[in-house]
């Protein structure tokens, strides 16, 4: 690709983000999400491969669904109130109108079914972009969404982790098994988000960095599959010594940084009187720690056979720079001692 | 508390300077001061019971055993680990000693913790060490199966726990356990406060195990390495009893009525476990179940409260992990020479290995709780306890001592009586380092009959 | 000298150890102290100590 169109389409991206971030205006708001969506389509159609033209228009019919409902659910909510301003909306129809919409865009379970096909379709740093950058825009529109239906949230967020861990289950394509970790996770933040929003905050940055680090390893390893993974450990060794305690740490493994999420949600959960709900998503998570288990058995618990020059990769540099990932692993392992001072740094 | 806890955290880095020629030597050598300075936490003076206080950790008589016997398992682990890691790179070799080190460090402030939550956390982070110990250093394949097994049902018992203590936060204000024990009683009486109770305790009975939920330590101790079974079953099963004491201080007003089925079951377990014992071929399988049978009688006298069942649990916790250690040491000198753990195929040691038959007939006896062992008073003080709680659960803990003599004898014929087998001519003999070994788990254990005050917990 | 400096090359290691005893012995006895300081000036159990009579808390 061009270096110029890439620097346009990349400023597009984080411009359309932006403005929504930025907007009061329900119309402002969808057209930064229109923005974002446009700009990321030929990003994810570069390599021309049938695969990625799929994934793309998979992608870009759910995101236009999506725009749509929420452009109906803002005039919607223009008509009944006479406004167009985010935080002020009082009616439960477009309320609840925008929140199904923007759970779709961000692939939340049961509206979540698009997001492991469109993930499998797409090179790894372009499915790094999908499952942060994008989940930014439509994240904070829902953490604006004031007066919200609170039982559909938490049954939004209680099927996204359940069927989050559940779809992850028999899946071998490490693509399909992020996108699943993705709704699991969502699941989590959106669980919480009309208690303590600013836990949703927290969680969503955790997850972020999260992920981060685990695509970057797999980008390392250049590995799309399970199989591919258990020769890792001859490519980049201390990688893939670490890699299961990272994986374990999106599981949500104490003391590993993925467990301070957990734990304050639950904390807020049954502090709402929500226990079983409490305890339903706490146990939904084994279902998430399967697959990151069994992830780690591959990549780093089991030794692959290997012939002689199979075990040499490691003395080669490798491609991609190793700070990002050494700053984000460090990140993703060790920042639960930090508790206080994140939550007090990410305090609404 | 920290004079134990910075040295171990500092044995971290000496593992990785340390050249390759003295790695096991010093590692041995610092883990062993370690573990002698761990010794002052038996003095023990202060009114309150608490001693040591820094801000989040403390002793008191419960927890100085138990984190006494945490910083003794090091030198022992690296010591037993030490033949079979002598074929790996060297760089593994200290990744070993060090997840060895991190499973103290997490043990160490596990039960130091003094608030319910970083008990709590810490209970959970040995998971992470002790499922690489299994998984990454087993020997056959199905040990990923055994991580599995051991993570998930640790998982789905200890889940609920944390739900059930964020609960009790909230009542109480406070999970600490300076102040906890004199909150004001909890009212318990609708059916999701017996829901609490049960969330509370499930997490503890998973993992110490409770006959029904035990069947993830079988596998786990056989799939695991040398070191691996150790400390699992001297220290890691004890977390649950020791969480167990703990907790119950809070859950007192429900436990009279609803600890009935769990303490069936645990004594049914005694006897089920120990006669699955009796003809058991994997002589590791054999120490697990083993160790399943007596955490059987330890959960039953926890269970009834009284403090001769606590003082009972907590020797027989002790003793029983000395004794669990050292067995599982003794079946690894022979798996190392015989590469099987199937007792048919290695039987009459003595001929071959006539000291060890000493330190075998010593372990099996303490097994099997002769007198004066510790092991037979931590049994009697829980049976005599049970007894006066219900003339029936005679029927059940005297049965279950009648088969564990069964099985310890059993496993002491069987192994080491008899000819020896023709396949097994050329044996290596045992070295020094393998009787250093076993003397130094069965020595502590035979000093205790001299001042088993060290080990009464609150009554001493 | 020489014998003194691979002395040390390779043993170096061997002084961290001891030196995170005494970091955290001096870092206990700070802590008692504090706790110490804490207990004399609180009402409820502040008292003069019996001349011979040993610290209970430590």
């Amino acid at each position: 690709m061009n270096p110029y169109v890439l620097a346009t389409l990349l400023f597009s991206l984080g411009l359309g983000t932006t403005l929504t971030f930025a907007s009061s205006h329900w119309l402002l708001a969808w057209m930064g999400l229109e923005i974002n969506t446009l700009a990321i389509i030929p990003l994810m159609a570069q390599h021309n491969h049938p695969r990625a033209i799929e994934a793309t228009t998979k992608y870009f019919l759910t995101q236009a669904t999506a725009a749509a409902m929420l452009l109906f659910a803002s005039l919607t909510n223009a008509w009944l109130t006479g406004q167009w301003d985010i935080q002020l909306m009082s009616h439960p129809l477009p309320t609840t109108l925008a929140s199904l919409a923007l759970a779709l865009k961000i692939g939340l379970a049961p509206l979540h079914t698009w997001l492991p096909e469109v993930l499998q379709g797409l090179d790894l740093p372009t499915g790094l972009i999908l499952s942060t950058w994008q989940k930014l825009a439509p994240l904070t529109l829902l953490l604006q969404l004031q007066p919200m239906n609170s039982s559909l949230l938490i049954i939004l967020g209680l099927t996204s982790t359940l069927i989050g861990g559940w779809g992850g289950l028999n899946q071998t394509q490490l693509r399909k098994i992020l996108a699943y970790s993705s709704t699991a996770h969502l699941g989590w933040m959106v669980l919480v988000l009309q208690f303590a929003p600013s836990l949703t905050f927290l969680t969503l940055i955790i997850y972020l960095t999260m992920t981060f680090s685990t695509f970057l390893t797999f980008n390392l390893n250049n590995s799309t599959t399970i199989n591919t993974l258990a020769t890792s450990w001859a490519k980049a060794p201390v990688i893939s010594s670490l890699a299961p305690l990272m994986l374990l740490s999106l599981g949500g493994l104490p003391p590993l940084t993925g467990f301070m999420p957990k734990w304050l949600i639950l904390q807020e959960l049954t502090k709402q009187d929500l226990a079983p709900a409490a305890t339903l998503a706490a146990l939904s998570a084994l279902l998430s720690l399967y697959f990151y288990l069994r992830l780690s058995y591959a990549m780093a618990l089991t030794m692959a056979p290997n012939n002689l020059t199979g075990t040499l990769p490691w003395r080669l540099l490798p491609s991609q720079h190793s700070l990002p990932l050494a700053i984000s692993m460090t990140a993703s392992l060790s920042l639960l001692p930090l508790t206080p001072a994140l939550t007090a740094l990410f305090t609404l | 508390m920290l004079m134990v806890l910075t040295p171990t955290l500092m044995l971290v880095p000496t593992i990785w300077a340390t050249p390759a020629k003295w790695l096991w030597p010093s590692a041995l050598l610092h883990s062993l001061l370690i573990a002698l300075a761990s010794f002052t936490w038996f003095k023990n003076t202060a009114e309150t019971g608490w001693a040591f206080l820094t801000p989040h950790m403390a002793t008191d008589p419960l927890s100085s055993p138990l984190l006494v016997l945490t910083c003794w398992l090091l030198p022992l682990m690296i010591l037993a680990s030490q033949n079979h890691l002598s074929s790996e790179p060297l760089n593994r070799q200290r990744m070993y000693i060090t997840l060895l080190t991190s499973l103290q460090i997490f043990l160490i402030m596990a039960f130091g913790a003094t608030e319910m939550i970083m008990f709590y956390v810490m209970f959970e982070a040995t998971l992470i060490p002790t499922l690489f110990l299994i998984t990454r250093w087993g020997n056959q394949a199905e040990r990923l199966n055994a991580g599995t097994y051991f993570l998930f049902y640790t998982l789905a018992g200890s889940l609920p726990l944390l739900v059930a203590l964020l609960i009790l936060q909230n009542n109480t204000g406070t999970l600490s356990l300076l102040t906890l024990p004199f909150s004001n009683p909890l009212l318990l009486l609708t059916c999701s406060d017996k829901m609490w109770w049960a969330g509370c305790l499930l997490a503890f009975l998973v993992k110490m195990p409770l006959y029904g939920v035990h069947l993830w330590l079988p596998k786990a101790h056989v799939e695991a390495p040398i070191a691996g079974s150790m400390i699992l079953a001297a220290v890691l099963l004890k977390l649950g009893g020791y969480g167990m004491m703990r907790m119950l201080i809070m859950l007192e007003s429900l436990t009279n009525e609803l600890s009935y089925p769990f303490i069936i079951f645990a004594l049914w377990g005694v006897i089920m476990t120990g006669s699955i014992c009796l003809r058991q071929t994997d002589l590791k399988s054999l120490i697990a179940y083993s160790s399943v049978s007596h955490m059987g009688l330890v959960v039953g006298g926890i269970l009834i409260q009284t403090p001769w069942g606590f003082t009972g649990a907590l020797i027989l916790m002790i003793a029983h992990g000395l004794t669990s250690s050292a067995l599982f040491c003794l079946a690894n000198t022979n798996y190392e020479r015989t590469h099987t753990r199937t007792m048919v195929l290695a039987r009459g040691l003595q001929m071959a290995l006539p000291l060890m038959t000493a330190w075998w007939f010593i372990a099996a006896l303490a097994n099997l709780a002769l007198p004066p062992l510790p092991n037979l008073m931590g049994e009697l003080m829980i049976i005599s306890s049970l007894l006066n709680w219900s003339w029936w659960t005679l029927a059940l803990t005297g049965a279950g001592t009648l088969i564990t003599a069964a099985y310890s004898l059993y496993m002491f014929i069987m192994t080491q009586r008899g000819p020896l087998p023709m396949h097994m001519i050329t044996l290596d003999p045992s070295h020094s380092r393998e009787h250093l070994l076993i003397a130094l788990h069965l020595l502590p254990l035979i000093l205790l009959i001299l001042k088993p005050e060290l080990v009464w917990g609150w009554a001493a | 000298m020489v014998n003194f400096l691979s002395f040390a090359r390779e043993h170096w290691a061997n002084i961290l150890v001891p030196m995170g005893f005494v970091i955290g012995w001096y870092l206990d006895k700070q802590q008692d102290q504090k706790l110490t300081a804490f207990r004399n000036k609180s009402a409820l159990y502040s008292r003069e100590l019996k001349p011979g009579e040993e610290l209970t808390w430590k």
